[in-house]
């Protein structure tokens, strides 16, 4: 194996490691990095415990080869809230009762992550299709779907309130 | 009854969506779960398996492993000590040091410095087999011919039973209908999203700290004491969180831990070991696969007479648990109605296949396929409504049921009628299908252990005025510990969030059964209720040492008649002061009501029971035969609900489970080896599968549950397959006796129903 350098920047912030640009993300973000929140339960794409954001895309990280992490912006659980305040998403998985066991739960929220930066309200049919390649075994997903319903809802509410703030300007 | 007080009011109206502070550690991915355990120095195990069904082990060449750099060990099984152990039949050991019995059985084990060194080194283990004539099927392997699997067990019949309840002989002479079935149920994996992993530590003083999330640690414990010839207090099991169980994780993986256990002992470091997904099917325990032949005896009116059961059970290669769920699987279904006489044969066979051990309810979920299909096969015979002949015949409060469980509390009737209203049972579209299944399960099995029938918690008063609870019960997303904190809130008279729950360090915890057997809400909920209950004493007795009046305590705060005021802290300081140091503690123990249980097995073997129906509503099309569920209604009694948030997404899971069991999974063997050992393969319910589902509650008070509570983890599963059998039936016309329930079978009725038209 062919050790090389990889730099890439993992929520908002430059890393460089060492590794066989073969390795799978995953590995390297959960044993060189200690970045522990993307959960393997497949390693082989089937599960979407390892879900990360890839560019603004939801990938499966055990499907990703590190080197083509190179030069990419990427985003896990513990980037999505500024460690003030919690994400929506975040808040809404608690309320609505959307996590038992919580090991698809990171995978699940970073799906539902990607769906609405690119879909700010999106149907319930249009949830589930984005969820549906993150398993959750727990849960029957409907909590899941209401509590990413009630994130958008809350999120759109807040675009509303920030944009009537800046006009009041 | 319970006493209704303000409390108990408000605790239903108020907490009822309690979530406990770990939920957060789960949404902002700190939650620390198995596979995510690092010791300083550890090492990386890894199992060889064998590549046969069945053969002998002449050599085993371990040389070249041990000289690979980085590999600190390599075990096999002339290199143990031990002897065969089980949870029911000592038939297994960690590494099978002459004789494998199926693909995956567990041969050698390497610890290397990293988990690619350990994978390499199992590659340099060179194993030299003399293959042995194998047999899948349990009818074959019930021949005089058959290869033996284990000694001592001639036709390898791993276990039996014979019951005879009543005169079912009379029953079936008198009856005026019969109806009988033969249904086939394969093995079905739990697939609990993390695969069972573990970090073993050998202590200095010789024992071992096993780090893992089990349900039930105690048990494991045991074991692990047992087989490895450990003094009981050198075992220490620590769990991290647990990324589902679903009663798969009731002993984890028993082998893998023994191994790990071992290599840790050879090697003086922490090993770490994890099952692939792909050994988790392989290897791992799924739940028992049945074949069920059933006859019923009814008389015209619908009354049900008798049941016969002839029951074969496939254990695979080893036992664990499969001989209690073949008995589940056997009797539970009997006890839904009033059937006053039964016979039942069943027994469990080896194969040279996967051993198999328990899912969620016992074999109580593929029992009512069989059972409630044949009841609407009935029903259509004499052109009875279903849910008519089902309300005359299901059991009532008060009554004894022919296995002799004793029924406290039972909703059944309510159940019943809530969710044929809810589905439109008499306002039916046209074209759909509608089936209709009831299930009784036991909350708070008591037969685990005669020793150990209840439960026990502990409950501390901390110096900064909070509590701290302690007990054996095992949450793992359920919600237990969120209404332990509900429940010891109401006796302490405060809000839930100043209970911390603490359950992972056999060090520390109570001993308990575990979360198995819908004990947890049930007797572990009561255990902490008198517990609480206990402090509250103790809080309000030295209080009024404290300031040398009575007190009374309300909302938190104590005081006195003459207005005195005192706050927990002070409270907690004081006693310290007096006690150098002590904390005001109650230990809570809850042992349930003597019963008996004779050698028939007939007893009232649970606290108490609960009852559920499900009412679904299907589609098909005629054309190819696919199914369509649209909606499954879960009409539940489990006495007085104290989380709705969390009853309502332990109904929305178990009835997805039990949806994907009826339609999508199954294992598939090829030659004794698993044909679909992926979650590719394998299909679980995704978002966009998974049917629409109501959930209701009967909320009945029963006598016995801590406020009112019963269990409700297993049940919610058991209905679904029944329901889903029968509103296909109603569809199509006919039952599929095979589960799970595909398009192509339905395709096959359809088309018979055509040919015979
Ligand atoms: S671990 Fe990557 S999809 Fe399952
Ligand atoms: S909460 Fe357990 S798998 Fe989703």
């Amino acid at each position: 194996m062919d050790i090389g350098k990889i730099t890439f920047l993992l929520n908002d912030e430059p890393v460089t490691i060492y590794a066989d640009p073969a390795e799978s993300l995953l590995h390297l973000l959960r044993d060189q990095l200690g970045c522990m929140s993307p959960k393997e339960g497949c390693g082989r794409g089937e599960c979407g415990a390892c879900t990360v954001i890839l560019d603004g895309k939801a990938v499966n990280s055990c499907l990703v080869p590190a080197g083509k992490a190179a030069g990419k912006n990427i985003r896990t659980i513990e980037g999505i809230s500024d460690g003030k305040s919690v994400h929506p998403l975040q808040r809404a998985f608690v309320e609505k009762g959307a996590v038992q066991c919580g090991f698809c739960t990171s995978g699940m929220i970073m799906s539902a992550y990607a769906l609405l930066a690119e879909n700010p309200a999106p149907r319930q049919e249009e949830v589930k299709r984005a969820i549906s390649g993150n398993l959750c075994r727990c849960s029957g997903y409907k909590q899941i779907e209401e509590a990413i319903m009630t994130a958008a809802e809350e999120m759109n509410e807040n675009r509303v309130r920030f944009v009537e703030k800046e006009q009041k300007e | 009854m319970q006493p209704e007080t303000p409390a108990v009011r408000e605790l239903i109206s108020t907490e009822k969506n309690y979530q406990s502070a770990e939920v957060w550690t789960k949404v902002t991915g700190k939650a620390i779960y198995g596979i995510d355990l690092r010791l300083p120095g550890m090492l990386y195990g890894k199992i060889l398996r064998s590549s046969h069904p069945h053969a002998r082990i002449k050599k085993i060449k371990t040389s070249a492993a041990l000289k690979m750099p980085g590999v600190r060990t390599v075990l096999t099984g002339s290199d143990l000590s031990c002897s065969p152990y089980g949870i029911v039949i000592n038939d297994e050991m960690p590494l099978e040091p002459e004789h494998v019995r199926y693909v995956g059985d567990e041969v050698a084990a390497v610890a290397a410095v990293d988990d690619k060194k350990a994978e390499e080194a199992l590659k340099l283990i060179h194993v030299e087999y003399e293959t042995l004539p194998a047999v899948f099927d349990t009818g074959e392997a019930q021949l005089p011919e058959a290869p033996q699997l284990h000694e001592n067990f001639p036709g390898n019949v791993a276990w039996r039973r014979e019951v005879v309840r009543g005169d079912p002989e009379s029953a079936f002479r008198n009856a005026d209908l019969v109806v009988e079935g033969k249904f086939h149920i394969p093995q079905f994996h739990p697939a609990y999203l993390e695969p069972v992993a573990c970090v073993a530590v050998s202590e200095p003083d010789g024992g071992i700290t096993l780090h893992t999330a089990v349900q039930s640690p105690d048990i494991v414990r045991d074991l692990l004491a047992q087989v490895l010839k450990l003094p009981l207090s050198r075992v220490r099991i620590v769990g991290p969180v647990m990324g589902g169980g679903f009663g798969g994780k009731v002993y984890g993986n028993l082998n893998l831990y023994l191994i790990s256990a071992l290599l840790s002992m050879q090697t003086g470091l922490p090993v770490k070991m994890q099952l692939t997904r792909e050994e988790e099917f392989t290897a791992g325990r799924p739940m028992v696969a049945a074949e069920i032949k059933m006859r019923m005896a009814l008389g015209n009116d619908g009354t049900f007479l008798g049941r016969e059961m002839d029951l074969i059970t496939d254990n695979g290669a080893y036992s664990a648990q499969a001989p209690w769920v073949s008995n589940t699987l056997a009797e539970r279904n009997d006890s839904v109605y009033r059937i006053p006489a039964i016979k039942t044969k069943a027994r469990l066979v080896y194969t040279n296949k996967v051993p198999t051990g328990q899912y969620r309810a016992y074999g109580n979920q593929v029992a009512n396929f069989a059972c409630e299909s044949l009841i609407d096969m009935a029903a259509k015979k004499l052109k009875i409504d279903p849910l008519e002949m089902r309300l005359r015949n299901c059991v009532r409060p008060g009554e004894t049921t022919v296995h002799g469980l004793q029924i406290k509390s039972c909703g059944l009737a309510e159940c019943l009628a809530a969710a044929t209203e809810e589905i439109g049972w008499t306002k039916r579209k046209k074209g759909h299908g509608y089936g209709l299944s009831a299930a009784i399960h036991a909350s708070g099995s008591v037969v685990f252990d005669p020793n150990l029938r209840g439960a026990s918690a502990r409950i501390s008063l901390e110096l900064d005025g909070n509590i701290s609870l302690f007990t054996g019960e095992q949450d793992y997303g359920q919600g237990t510990h969120a209404a332990f904190s509900q429940i010891a809130a109401i006796a302490l008279d405060l809000e839930p969030s100043r209970i911390s729950v603490y359950s992972k360090d056999s060090l520390v915890t109570p001993y308990s059964m575990g979360a198995l057997g819908m004990r947890q809400a049930t007797i572990g909920g009561k255990a902490v209720q008198l517990a609480a209950e206990k402090l509250r004493e103790k809080i309000i007795r030295t209080s009024s040492e404290m300031i040398g009046e009575p007190v009374i305590m309300e909302n938190g705060r104590i005081r006195s008649a003459s207005g005195r005021q005192v706050d927990f802290t002070e409270i907690a300081h004081y006693y310290h002061g007096q006690t150098s140091g002590l904390t005001l503690t109650g230990e809570g123990s809850y042992v349930p009501p003597e019963s008996s249980y004779d050698d028939t097995k007939y007893g009232n073997i649970a606290v108490t029971y609960s009852f559920a129906a499900h009412a679904a509503e299907v589609e098909i099309d005629p054309e190819t035969g696919a199914l369509t569920v649209h909606r499954i209604v879960a009409a539940h009694d489990s006495g007085r609900i104290i989380n709705h948030l969390s009853a309502s997404g332990q109904i929305y899971g178990g009835v997805a489970q039990g949806f994907g069991m009826s339609c999508l999974e199954g294992y598939l063997f090829n030659e004794g080896r698993v044909a679909n050992p992926t979650l590719a393969d394998y299909k679980i319910p995704t978002a966009l599968d998974v049917p629409d589902i109501t959930p209701l509650f009967i909320e009945t008070d029963d006598p016995e549950g801590p406020y009112g509570a019963k269990g409700l983890g297993e049940i919610v599963q058991v209905p679904v397959p029944g329901a889903l059998a029968n509103a296909v039936a109603d569809a199509a016309g006919g039952w599929v006796t095979e589960m799970p329930i595909t398009a192509e079978k339905i395709f096959r009725i359809l088309s018979n129903r055509g040919a015979a038209k």
